[in-house]
């Protein structure tokens, strides 16, 4: 086992790694970790994920823009493929699952494509329906895997109107399902007004909403933890 | 206080202003001139403005007339049937709920400025509509057994050769009464050498058209010879469709979601059109029954979404993907059948469309610059609410479509204006001091600090100057990031936290705030240059070229765009500077040469088949093609062009060479 002191040294350079859109460092730094005995977990969460959350944060504070963020993902993804088949299966004490897709009409998926990765990272169970996905297919997919959160994506006004019937149709089948919608054309009045439970602004908002769903999970995950033992 | 949302159009300014507040504060609070001669005593009526009605998406307004004070004595004197609907004095309507607020033309005090002056052509005169001058044997009691129509038809037969033609009913009609004022000499008019389309008496020498382009922001109309060739009138407006949505998607969505919708655009922008022809031909003989009676043809262009709008098709399923347009070639429609005020039996020929966004307006540019006529690589970036390209020689052409969103045009961004007086359009930054210079439009010379200039915002090419000027003067970085330690006052935090740079100090402006270009602005503008930059490259991966002999700037702004500035942000690849070239409105171009040359119209339903459409949107290399184009001038290709010229001009930043 690595020393408490090793640990976090393996752990910052993950972290530094990701904010720095660094793939090599990512790729070095979970490789050690590895070799080190860290665990998989703990390597993704308090390294990869931590610095993840610094990037948005940077993404939020208009620092960072899309070319940055989507270089973070690429080093963090390069340190995930590593780690990953290490990981013990994650019990979060919580049954994570998400249906997500750009609307039907619709075939731009950069936005939907980082907020997939964030919820991938957080361990969520990801169903991607791509892009151009047809209306009725939201409700089968949701229906088929009871999936707890539906994610809806659009960027022309054009195809944002579809978002609409989803979401009624989606609430009629099922009162409980959480639903959050994103994309250029849409607001917060938007998704008010079509009782939509989240709104993600942009891929700005978007990756927030994502990392506050990660830390309130990383949150339980360690009450968890706590408790037993 | 209560607060509410104000938007008024067409310049697109919006805010929220205290209840109670009249439109006029409300307009002036917000940087919008609206003519005011009596200083709001209700006496000049000339501050008229129009509620819209209704729910508008995109903008997430409930606009309607409730949301005002009630119509008072003194409006209702001003206020004529005429004028329309929803008609109220901005000195006098108080602001109590939200409103969308029309302002017309003759309402602005600061007029648009025409950004598509006719320019120079080369071509043939060889137009579609030509006049034929006869003379008939009066008629008598001996040839009782020829009609009318048929002794025109052997007139042009026996005189010039013309066969088989048919004749207008409408003309048909008149026939009679013409052939008898005149005497038996007449004037006619035949299109494509097919159809009568006019008959005049006596002896006729003049002969006009009309070549119309129709942007998703202004339209024009270039009034046109067809015996000499020459434009003697180009009248412009901004076009009357804004209030329903600025951009082209928000347009069909209100189509989508308004009964009526499509009725409601399509009147507004034939009745526009109707005025733009009575602007036209004020100056020439008005003798017929409709004011542009004289003119005889009509070519005209726009992009698909407007085209269907103008034709009254419905346009939702050119609105999402797959983007199938109802029509692609070209069409002849009777001038009467869409309510155009011109001669009535003229024809309206409307260019075909390329393929789902790239319509008639980019057909009028490959015609105008002719790509498959030249050996040079030239890509050819058509610059409006939508970006267009073109890349290609006589080989082979490639056209695609990018969603650049509006921050060229001013729109989306913090300070940013449309064309008009007051707004900044020339910049230079101090590399040194980090104080900038400006021209602002309406006035010739640089600001000085002696009199108050009075600027009102940024218009779209000033944008583009003030971002490549920031650049160059290392107050951004290649990533588009602001450098904060710099030691000036003009970089600082915005009341939101965030980083801006001031362009211009509040009591330099008219609109008592100090204008800003925010790293939103910046961000705004990278997305849109990236977007280009990523649609050219995929182009030339597809036809396997690594480097562009030329660069042509088009569309309604293009020529106010400064080259260096374009080639220093990056909004194409690296280019000599001297081999980027601004068209103007190339669109229009094309317009006016099929007005003008009939051939011009084979040749572009031809070439209109021929360009291969591509898809950037869904090309698996997209992503990372635009995520690496976002940077200034990009992430990993070289500038050895630009490099060198930013290096004779001393600036310091590095580039790759």
């Amino acid at each position: 086992m690595a020393t408490d002191e090793k640990r976090q040294e393996i752990l910052d350079k993950l972290r530094n790694a990701v904010i720095q859109y660094d793939e090599d460092t990512a790729k070095e730094g979970a490789q050690e970790a590895l070799d080190n005995g860290l665990e998989g977990n703990d390597a993704i969460f308090n390294g990869l994920v931590s610095g993840m959350e610094e990037v948005g944060r940077l993404f939020e504070s208009q620092e960072y823009f899309v070319p940055e963020l989507l270089m973070c993902a690429d080093a963090l993804y390069a340190g995930l493929d590593i780690l990953k088949p290490h990981v013990k299966k994650m019990d979060l004490g919580v049954r994570g699952s998400v249906v997500i897709g750009t609307v039907e009409g619709d075939v731009h998926d950069i936005g939907k494509n980082i907020v997939k990765m964030m919820f991938d990272v957080a361990g969520f169970t990801v169903y991607d329906l791509g892009r151009d996905v047809p209306l009725d297919k939201f409700v089968e997919e949701q229906i088929k895997t009871d999936s707890d959160l539906v994610c809806l994506s659009a960027m022309m006004t054009t195809t944002m109107v579809g978002m609409k019937k989803v979401i009624d149709n989606l609430k009629a089948k099922n009162p409980n399902i959480k639903i959050m919608i994103g994309g250029a054309p849409v607001s917060q009045d938007i998704a008010d007004k079509w009782g939509a439970d989240g709104y993600a602004k942009d891929a700005n908002n978007a990756l927030k909403d994502a990392i506050n769903m990660i830390s309130s999970l990383k949150k339980m995950k360690e009450e968890a933890e706590s408790k037993g033992g | 206080m209560k607060k509410h949302k104000v938007i008024f159009q067409p310049s697109g300014r919006r805010g929220e202003v205290e209840d109670g507040k009249t439109l006029l504060e409300a307009a002036q609070a917000l940087g919008v001139d609206i003519e005011g001669l009596c200083g709001s005593k209700k006496v000049c009526g000339k501050c008229k403005v129009r509620i819209e009605e209704g729910y508008f998406e995109k903008d997430n307004i409930e606009s309607g007339m409730y949301h005002l004070s009630l119509i008072t004595e003194a409006e209702k004197k001003h206020i004529k049937p005429d004028d329309g609907p929803g008609i109220r004095l901005a000195c006098t309507a108080e602001v109590h709920g939200d409103v969308k607020v029309f302002v017309p033309e003759r309402s602005r005090a600061g007029k648009q400025v025409v950004r598509k002056a006719a320019k120079e052509l080369y071509i043939a005169l060889d137009p579609a509509v030509k006049k034929y001058n006869i003379e008939l044997v009066p008629p008598t009691l001996h040839d009782m057994t020829t009609g009318d129509n048929e002794r025109i038809l052997k007139c042009l037969e026996d005189n010039y050769g013309l066969k088989n033609l048919t004749i207008d009913y409408f003309v048909l009609k008149e026939l009679q009464d013409v052939l008898r004022k005149g005497e038996w000499t007449a004037t006619v008019t035949v299109w494509m050498d097919s159809d009568i389309i006019k008959v005049e008496p006596g002896f006729v020498e003049t002969c006009y058209g009309l070549a119309v382009d129709i942007g998703t922001t202004t339209c024009v109309g270039y009034l046109t010879d067809l015996i000499t060739g020459k434009v003697v009138n180009t009248e412009s407006m901004m076009n009357p469709q804004v209030p329903y949505g600025e951009d082209v998607m928000s347009r069909i969505t209100y189509a989508m979601t308004n009964p009526a919708g499509l009725e409601t655009m399509q009147k507004a922008i034939i009745d526009g059109l109707n005025e733009i022809i009575e602007r036209a031909v004020s100056e020439i003989i008005k003798d017929g029954p409709n004011p542009g009676f004289s003119i005889d043809d009509l070519t005209i262009v726009f992009n698909t979404a407007m085209h269907h709008i103008f034709l009254g098709f419905d346009p939702v399923y050119i609105g999402r993907s797959p983007f199938i347009p109802a029509v692609q070639n070209s069409m002849n429609v009777k001038a009467r059948d869409i309510g155009l005020k011109i001669n009535p039996s003229a024809y309206i020929h409307v260019l075909p469309i390329e393929a789902g966004f790239v319509g008639a307006d980019n057909v009028g540019v490959l015609i105008a610059e002719e790509q498959y006529n030249q050996d040079e690589m030239v890509l050819v970036i058509d610059i409006g609410t939508n970006g267009e390209l073109l890349l290609g020689n006589r080989n082979k052409v490639c056209s695609t479509s990018c969603a650049t969103g509006p921050a060229f045009e001013g729109a989306q961004i913090k300070f940013g204006m449309r064309a008009a007086p007051g707004a900044i359009e020339v910049v230079q930054i101090d590399p040194d001091t980090r104080e900038p210079r400006y021209k602002v439009i309406g006035k010739a010379d640089w600001h000085s600090h002696l009199e108050k200039i009075n600027a009102k915002g940024i218009c779209g090419s000033g944008i583009i100057e003030v971002v490549a000027e920031m650049f160059k003067a290392g107050i951004i970085d290649k990533s588009g990031k602001f450098v904060m330690d710099l030691n000036t006052p003009r970089v600082r935090k915005g009341a939101d936290g965030k980083p801006e740079y001031v362009l211009a100090w509040a009591e330099e402006t008219s609109i008592g705030t100090d204008i800003t270009v925010t790293q939103g602005d910046v961000r705004a503008l990278q997305l849109a240059k990236g977007a280009l930059y990523a649609g050219a490259k995929l182009m030339m991966k597809r036809l396997d070229v690594s480097a562009i002999d030329r660069v042509v700037l088009a569309g309604a702004f293009g020529s106010h765009i400064s080259r260096e500035a374009s080639l220093t942000l990056g909004m194409f690849p690296d280019c000599p500077i001297d081999k980027v070239y601004a068209v103007g409105n190339a669109a229009g171009d094309g317009a006016r040469m099929a007005l003008l040359n009939k051939d011009k119209r084979i040749e572009a339903d031809y070439r209109a088949r021929w360009v291969e459409f591509i898809e950037i949107a869904t090309d698996p290399a997209f992503e990372k093609e635009f995520m690496q184009a976002m940077h200034i001038p990009h992430m990993k290709d070289k500038f050895p062009n630009l490099k060198e010229l930013l290096s004779k001009s001393g600036c310091k930043v590095e580039i790759k060479g």
